[in-house]
């Protein structure tokens, strides 16, 4: 069985309008369960809509998504996958532990349980001295961890992430990858991610889907055989900046006329803050 | 800080009474300026040590307690009031953060229910009230007095809650989507705790109108045994007794304070955990 399967999916906004956006066109992808895949391209190439379709946030204008062999919204109702946004999200006014615990609240476990899935939730993300403490009072990465083990408490065999390093420095960015892999392989997590980003795609994935804008749609797929151990060494290495080169050059074919300047920068470099 | 512009109002008060025209001020023919005369502005020490004289002659109680009791009995009405109020306001929050045909439809009605004049409205209630009977229950003159509160307390909650209940960040609620959460957790979960800044100020509006609703609900009805009534009483006898009067307003306003005071304890307790503002 596919951890997900997206069929001929095609998603127009503001349909029958004369604002009508065909936000994404004929996309077919299947993705296997324990491949870490991202999404990569400019800004408006709906990598972001890609994504809110497999989490059933929003439904598609044509085609079919299957979370778990199940339609995207049964799988969303079962709680079968977990999201991390760019912003944590975290709610201010609970504790870390009870971040944490949000998700398996909703699912009505009972307290004692609750609580010690949090704590192994907040060992798994290495943060289990701060489990007491409110998130204002946390660094912007460790917000992310907490919001990783928040996606993750259910134990959902499937993760779905926005851009969650985007918002973070390029140093507890690089910090930040490393951890995610460490956890998705201990987890055995299938992770679908979105980002701007060419060399953290790469570190990352096991495959990159490059796309493009207008209308939005598939126009690469790169496989990245960079072994299942990766480490600070993997991103020196050639077969790593190979891959990078592979990567952007893929981007490049893409037509950018019509994109905002900035945004064709972003394509060049990660976007930060 | 409290201290010091309570020093800097009697300061301003003694002040005017030195330089002020004893007879008030005209200005082409019109009164404008306050009289600065003995029984239009007693002295605040007047005032003050009146407090410790008894209520009347042939009386032994001093007038503090009479007026202490007098803000005891509103108080406690007060308080049913602004609890009533603050339910309904609630109720109605949530009702037109449902469902938005509510909103629109309700709205308009909550903000001319707050125009119509309490005075007016005052003797109305009462009188519905009095022909209200279920069953056993007899309705008390004082609930009446406490429903005038309401009226007045419900509408900042209302709109204060509605405010908060529907400013929830959308990333929030997509969270709370993605997790299959039903409306009533994500209110419960999210939206009341995130709308708990907007609130507290509607509450602090809400304790003070509640004061004023009974207060005007016993002047206009003529409920006695609460602080307004004293301050009519009191207020027809100023020209003999001018601080008495005085007596009564200053533990009124203290009796507003008071209650902020009590919404104010409640938000130190919900926003403990909260970053301050300015870490934001």
């Amino acid at each position: 069985m596919n951890a997900v399967e997206v069929r001929g999916v095609s998603k127009v906004f503001n349909a029958g309008r004369p604002n009508a956006v065909e936000a994404l066109v004929g996309i077919d992808l299947t993705i296997e369960p324990g491949e870490f895949v991202s999404l990569i391209g400019p800004s408006g190439c709906g990598k972001s809509t890609q994504l809110r379709l497999i989490a059933n946030l929003t439904e598609p204008t044509s085609g079919e998504v299957l979370v778990n062999g199940k339609p995207a919204r049964a799988a969303r109702l079962d709680q079968d996958y977990g999201m991390a946004f760019q912003q944590a999200g975290l709610f201010d006014w609970r504790s870390v532990t009870k971040n944490v615990e949000l998700p398996l609240e909703l699912k009505g476990w009972d307290r004692a349980r609750r609580r010690q899935r949090a704590l192994e939730m907040l060992e798994l993300v290495k943060l289990s001295e701060f489990a007491d403490h409110f998130p204002w009072q946390l660094s912007g990465g460790m917000q992310q961890r907490v919001a990783i083990a928040r996606a993750l408490a259910a134990h959902p065999p499937l993760l779905l992430m926005d851009e969650p390093f985007g918002a973070l420095d390029e140093m507890t960015r690089e910090h930040m990858q490393v951890e995610l892999l460490r956890i998705c392989g201990q987890t055995s997590t299938t992770v679908v991610f979105v980002t701007h980003s060419i060399p953290e795609a790469v570190y990352l994935s096991t495959r990159v889907v490059v796309m493009s804008p207008r209308p939005g749609r598939i126009t690469d797929v790169i496989d990245v055989d960079l072994g299942t151990h990766r480490d600070v060494e993997t991103r020196e290495a050639d077969a790593f900046f190979k891959k990078v080169t592979e990567v952007r050059e893929a981007l490049r074919g893409i037509d950018t006329t019509g994109i905002e300047p900035d945004i064709e920068q972003a394509l060049e470099e990660p976007v930060e803050g | 800080m409290f201290l010091l512009a309570l020093v800097l109002v009697t300061a301003i008060w003694e002040l005017y009474k030195l330089v002020g025209p004893p007879d008030g001020g005209t200005v082409f023919g019109w009164t404008i300026l306050p009289r600065a005369n003995d029984i239009a502005m007693p002295h605040v020490w007047e005032m003050l040590s009146r407090y410790a004289d008894p209520e009347r002659r042939g009386s032994s109680t001093p007038i503090a307690v009479i007026v202490l009791q007098g803000a005891w009995f509103t108080f406690r009405i007060a308080i049913v009031g602004f609890a009533i109020g603050t339910l309904l306001g609630l109720g109605l929050a949530v009702l037109m953060a449902r469902f938005k045909v509510v909103e629109r439809g309700l709205l308009p009605y909550l903000v001319i229910s707050q125009t119509v004049p309490l005075i007016a409205l005052a003797p109305l209630v009462v009188s519905w009230g009095g022909r209200l009977s279920l069953g056993a229950f007899e309705w008390p003159r004082w609930l009446s007095a406490a429903v005038m509160g309401a009226f007045l307390a419900f509408f900042p909650v209302a709109v204060g809650t509605l405010k908060g209940l529907t400013s929830t960040p959308p990333a929030s609620l997509e969270l709370m989507a993605s997790y299959a959460a039903s409306w009533r957790q994500t209110l419960f979960k999210l939206r009341f705790p995130a709308a708990v800044p907007f609130m507290i100020p509607a509450l602090k509006l809400a304790a003070t109108a509640s004061v004023i609703g009974v207060i005007v609900a016993e002047l206009s009805t003529g409920l006695a045994g609460g602080v307004g009534r004293l301050i009519i009483e009191y207020a027809r006898q100023a020209t003999g007794d001018p601080s008495k009067v005085f007596t009564a307003v200053i533990v009124t306003a203290l009796l507003g304070l008071v209650m902020v005071g009590l919404v104010g304890l409640a938000d130190v307790t919900l926003m403990r955990n909260r970053p301050r503002e300015a870490a934001e």
